[in-house]
C-alpha cells in the first residue's frame, strides 16, 4: 500500500487504514485504563496518544512529503514545548518533598 | 453558481503554489502557539495529578466515560472525512468534496451535542467548581482541582472546535460557492484541514487526562 499523501495523487485507502489503526489504538488505551497496571497505565495511555498524534500530523496534516518549511515549524513547536516542560521541571523536580510527601507548614504563632 | 474560476496569485507571490505553501506555513506558525497554549495547560494538570494522585483518581470517576469515548471516535472520523475532502478537491471531484465537508461539519456538531449533554450531566452531578460543587463521600478537596482543569480544558477545546465549524461553513458557503477552491488552488481548504486535525490532536491528549483516570 502506497503512503502517497499528495492530494493530487493520493487514494483513500492509506487514510482509511490510518483511521482504523487510530481507532484500534483508542480501544487499547481504553482497555489499559481498566487493567490493574498501576503507574504503567498512564504511561501506556499517553504513549498511545502520542503515536496517534504522530499519525495525525504526518498523514492527515501532511507533514510527510517533500522537504518543506512546515517541518521546521512543527519541530520548533515540539522543542519549545520541551523547553517549557524542562525548565519548569527544574523547579518542581528539585523541591525536597515533591510530589510524594506534603509539607505541613506550622503556624509560627502556635 | 460557478463550479470553478481562474484564480491568479496575489501580487506578492510568484505563483499559486508559493501562495498556498505560505498559507500553510502561516497555519503551522499559529499551531506552534497553540501547542504551547495547550501544552502549558496539560503541564499544570500533570503537576497537580502528581501532587494529588488518589484525589484525582476518585474525582475523575465522575467524568462521563462514554461521552468522552464517543467524542474521540467522532473527532478521529471527522479528521478522515476532512482529508478525503482535500483529496476530492485536488482531484476535481467537487460534489464529493462538498459531501465530505458536510460530513465533517455533521461530526463536529455531533461532538458539540454530546459535549453539551455531558455538561448537563456534570451540572446535575454538581461538579462545577465555584458555582455548583459538592464533595461526595470519600472525596477530598483537591479533587476540585481536577474539575477546574476539566472545565477549562474542555471549554477551550469546544471553543476551538466551534471556530473550526465556522471555518468549514465559510469554505462551503463562501469560497466553494464562489468557485474559489479548484484542483489547481485548494490551499485555503488545506489550511482549515490542518487546523481541524490539530483540534482533534488536542482531544487525543485530553481523553486520557480526563476520562481514563482512576478506572481500574
Amino acid at each position: 500500500m502506497s503512503l502517497e499523501v499528495d492530494p493530487r495523487r493520493a487514494g483513500r485507502l492509506p487514510f482509511i487504514a490510518a483511521w482504523g489503526i487510530m481507532l484500534l489504538m483508542a480501544g487499547m488505551s481504553l482497555l489499559t485504563a481498566f487493567l490493574r497496571m498501576g503507574v504503567w497505565a498512564p504511561v501506556l495511555e499517553f504513549t498511545i496518544a502520542a503515536l496517534q498524534v504522530a499519525i495525525l500530523f504526518i498523514l492527515f496534516m501532511r507533514l510527510k512529503g517533500p522537504p518543506s518549511l512546515r517541518w521546521v515549524f512543527a519541530a520548533s513547536g515540539f522543542f519549545w514545548l520541551l523547553f517549557l516542560y524542562g525548565l519548569s521541571m527544574t523547579d518542581y523536580a528539585t523541591r525536597h518533598s515533591w510530589p510524594t510527601q506534603r509539607v505541613e507548614i506550622e503556624n509560627p504563632r502556635d | 453558481m460557478p463550479s470553478s474560476r481562474t484564480i491568479a496569485p496575489e501580487i506578492q507571490y510568484a505563483s499559486l503554489a508559493q501562495q498556498g505553501e505560505t498559507a500553510q506555513i502561516g497555519m503551522w506558525v499559529f499551531l506552534v502557539n497553540e501547542t504551547l497554549f495547550f501544552g502549558a495547560l496539560i503541564f499544570t494538570y500533570f503537576l497537580y495529578r502528581l501532587s494529588y494522585p488518589s484525589e484525582f483518581a476518585v474525582a475523575a470517576k465522575d467524568a462521563v466515560l462514554w461521552c468522552g469515548s464517543t467524542n474521540l471516535v467522532l473527532l478521529l472520523t471527522s479528521s478522515l472525512t476532512m482529508v478525503l475532502a482535500i483529496n476530492a478537491a485536488a482531484q476535481g471531484r467537487r460534489s464529493e468534496m462538498v459531501a465530505w465537508l458536510i460530513a465533517t461539519l455533521a461530526l463536529g456538531f455531533l461532538f458539540l451535542g454530546f459535549k453539551g449533554y455531558e455538561y448537563f450531566e456534570d451540572v446535575r452531578d454538581k461538579v462545577v467548581p465555584g458555582l455548583n460543587f459538592e464533595m461526595k463521600p470519600g472525596e477530598a478537596p483537591a479533587g476540585e482541582l481536577f474539575w477546574v482543569f476539566y472545565w477549562v480544558a474542555t471549554g477551550l477545546h469546544a471553543v476551538h472546535l466551534s471556530i473550526g465549524i465556522g471555518l468549514i461553513l465559510y469554505m462551503l458557503l463562501w469560497r466553494i460557492r464562489r468557485g474559489e477552491i479548484t484542483p489547481t488552488y485548494y490551499a485555503p481548504l488545506e489550511v482549515v484541514a490542518i487546523y481541524w486535525s490539530f483540534v482533534d490532536a488536542v482531544w487525543l491528549f485530553l481523553y486520557p487526562c480526563i476520562y481514563l483516570v482512576g478506572r481500574s
